[in-house]
């Protein structure tokens, strides 16, 4: 047992006192805040002033009414839910989304046509554009209320952001005056066409916010895909190291292989551990300051509601799925002889990972078929798979723990493979295993 | 002379990789505080034997005992064990290197850090205690290997090739170490193929060939036993004179000397006698033994 905390030690010490963990420490938070804030920043960024506007108005009313909209339109929030909608929304909706948060302001100048021919009045404004007077010009044809078309002409006709804005203001405006032409109390409507807030409860349970915590399983999920992708080479590289560096025989004179492999995985995933629970607590500084922080600069970030009890599984699923893979890497490295070769063939079963994720869509609608069942049985599919059931329709606690303790065999099962594997393969040096080959030397060792 | 209790014993010990024999039905007692030679050509199976005796695989069949018990976990801290195929974390210093190496064989603490630092006083290396093993030449990376061989104080020392890559100067320092192991009271396993120096360190020697033993005793014992009536000789005139089929066997040329291999039966007097008569001039005449390589190349012909 000493030597196996010797092992674990070594392999801990030596990797979290490089320079490379420090700066990637270091860096992973920067980047995430980057990531988050940066273009929170950018879109608030006012670029090279108001766009200036000519409208031409036809009608003779609507003028008024659209230079309202529009000024209005500059302080009006977006209108969209907070929380972001899963695969729903194409792309071009996601964009004018986007667009919305761009803060923009306008300047207006109404342009009568003066008992000029409109082609006159164009012609002139036109000039002006191409001169850079104006950004832009909007010709309200008279039967604009009923039918009619309005143009906007300008320099930059993909600045798709202002066109959605002036659409939308002109809309409002025309549909204002629609109501009040047809007579009805334009502030009444708008009360009746408030939006309608869904309020989900679980049965038998509290509020839930679903939504939020299935996010959260997402998020977990990704977090084990990156933490896998990230560390597992780790894995890979402490198990080849002492192939490469021709060291095992002294290590297998000392102790067995078991515990040898055991305290390299540990060691290694508790450098993972640290470096993510480093970036748990500066993400949870974040929270805490950093949201205030762009609350009071009006960027308000949705914060869900969540069972502390999800959290504790969160916990345990997000270390069966990391061990569970890194096992796999472990295995893997004792095949192999180079760490490149190995991530080669480690890539196929972390695959696994993202059939999960696909399988929890079906889940989240029948979390309780037996497909959910046996996929979040299934140990390279229950960290994701048994947390979407948790989440959407909590299973009984017997299939929570089978789930975990299926994971636990397995990473112990893969890890005395991996031991295995990894004392003949020494013997044997030199030689690159086969697939046959390494199964005969899990049978003879 | 008494003879002490075996360090250690091998009975009728038997490993094959499936359908290939490594070691068969091998057996040999190593008495303590003696360097135990232990060669054989290439393949022979040395290192498996080595394996087996360290505990890194089994025997397929018979028994392998160290210190009076059956081989088990715990009685791998009793040995150090610098195998053929050896190195060291790169990126790692060689004290912290050391003292994990101890650390896996039980030795921790102010002990391990004393041993640390007398070991590396002695190899010629304190002043790379706080170097990467990357930085360290060949020779000094060798050294320090030795030293994780050593550093638990092991009953049994086991050395794979401990003189490749060394510079004569580090080869003599390395002789002379392990001398004093074995003045300690240390039981010392050799395997080289570097024979001048197996010759001038082993008191007993054991040959295997192709799995089996072809040889094993005393260094003495199995010189003599070798011994073929041969002669080393530096003389002038007298040409012509060894052209002697009944008298002399084989003649070789070392340099100024002249190896002389007389025929069985045949007295070197009767060729001293025989040069004096045809007046030559004989500044050397000398009977010698046959070296361990000869008796090397000979046992493996002998059981090709």
């Amino acid at each position: 047992m000493k030597k196996f905390f010797a092992v674990v030690k070594r392999e801990y010490l030596q990797r979290v006192r490089t320079k490379f963990f420090v700066v990637a420490t270091i860096l992973g938070p920067v980047l995430m805040a980057g990531f988050t804030v940066v273009p929170a920043l950018m879109f608030s960024i006012k670029a090279g002033g108001p766009t200036r506007l000519a409208i031409v108005d036809q009608t003779g009313k609507m003028y008024a009414r659209v230079n309202r909209e529009l000024m209005s339109g500059q302080t009006r929030r977006p209108d969209s839910s907070p929380e972001p909608q899963l695969g729903q929304g194409d792309r071009k909706e996601q964009i004018s989304q986007a667009g919305k948060l761009i803060k923009r302001t306008f300047t207006v100048e109404e342009v009568s046509l003066g008992g000029r021919s409109l082609a006159d009045v164009t012609k002139d404004l036109e000039g002006r554009v191409l001169n850079r007077e104006l950004d832009g010009y909007i010709v309200l044809p008279p039967n604009l209320l009923t039918d009619g078309q309005p143009e906007f002409r300008t320099r930059n006709a993909a600045d798709l952001f202002t066109k959605d804005a002036l659409k939308d203001a002109i809309s409002d405006a025309v549909r204002g005056q629609r109501l009040v032409d047809a007579g009805i109390d334009e502030k009444a409507v708008k009360k009746a066409s408030e939006p309608v807030d869904l309020k989900t409860i679980e049965a038998g349970g509290k509020e839930s916010k679903g939504e939020a915590s299935f996010f959260l399983v997402f998020g977990m999920g990704l977090l084990i895909y990156m933490s896998v992708l990230l560390y597992g080479q780790f894995v890979l590289g402490a198990v080849i190291e002492e192939k490469e560096t021709r060291i095992a025989e002294i290590l297998f004179s000392s102790m067995r292989s078991f515990p040898l492999m055991i305290g390299k995985l540990v060691g290694v995933s508790l450098v993972a551990l640290t470096q993510l629970g480093i970036w748990a607590a500066a993400f949870l500084a974040f929270s805490v300051w950093g949201v205030a922080w762009l609350a009071g600069r009006g960027f308000e970030i949705p914060f869900p509601h969540i069972r502390p009890i999800l959290f504790l599984y969160l916990l345990i699923y997000f270390l069966m799925g990391y061990f569970i893979y890194a096992t796999v890497y472990a295995v893997v490295g004792s095949m192999v002889t180079t760490t490149q070769e190995g991530g080669q063939v480690a890539m196929p079963i972390v695959l696994m990972l993202v059939a999960g994720f696909y399988l929890s869509f079906n889940i989240i609608s029948n979390p309780s078929s037996p497909l959910a069942f046996w996929a979040s049985m299934f140990p390279f599919f229950a960290p994701i798979t048994m947390l979407v059931r948790i989440v959407t329709e909590t299973p009984p606690l017997w299939q929570i723990l089978l789930s975990l303790g299926i994971g636990i065999v397995t990473i112990v099962g893969l890890v005395w493979l991996a031991a295995r594997i990894y004392r003949v393969g020494m013997l044997m040096t030199g030689k690159k295993a086969s697939i046959p080959e390494v199964w005969r030397w899990v049978r003879q060792a | 002379m008494e003879q002490s209790k075996p360090t250690l014993i091998l009975e009728h010990v038997t490993k094959s990789f499936r359908d290939f024999t490594a070691v068969s039905d091998l057996s040999l007692q190593v008495r303590p505080g003696r360097v135990f030679g232990l060669i054989g050509p290439n393949g022979a199976g040395k290192t498996t034997t080595i394996r087996m005796i360290v505990n890194i695989t089994v025997p397929d069949s018979g028994t392998i005992e160290l210190l009076g018990q059956r081989m088990n976990t715990a009685l791998q801290d009793r040995i150090g064990y610098l195998p053929e195929e050896r190195g060291l974390y790169k990126k790692m210093k060689v004290g912290e290197q050391l003292r994990f190496f101890a650390e896996l064989k039980d030795l921790r603490g102010a002990e391990a850090s004393k041993r640390i630092d007398s070991w590396l006083a002695k190899l010629q290396l304190t002043a790379w205690k706080d170097k990467r093993a990357k930085e360290l030449s060949k020779g000094m990376q060798q050294k320090v290997q030795f030293i994780t061989a050593v550093i638990h104080d092991p009953d049994l020392v086991i050395l794979d090739e401990p003189f490749s890559g060394l510079d004569p100067v580090n080869v003599d320092l390395m002789k002379q170490t392990i001398l004093e192991q074995k003045a300690a009271g240390k039981t010392i396993i050799l395997s080289t193929h570097q024979m001048e120096i197996a010759e001038k360190l082993c008191d007993d020697v054991c040959m295997i060939n192709r799995a089996h033993k072809v040889l094993d005793g005393t260094l003495r014992d199995i010189k003599r036993s070798f011994s073929r009536n041969a002669v080393a000789l530096q003389f002038e005139g007298g040409d012509g004179l060894l052209n002697d089929p009944a008298l002399v066997a084989n003649i070789r040329q070392n340099g100024e000397d002249t190896e002389v291999l007389l025929v069985p039966g045949a007295s070197p007097q009767q060729l001293l006698k025989r040069l004096v008569d045809a007046g030559a001039a004989v500044s050397r005449f000398e009977l010698v033994e046959p070296s361990l390589h000869d008796i090397f190349i000979e046992k493996v012909r002998e059981t090709a």
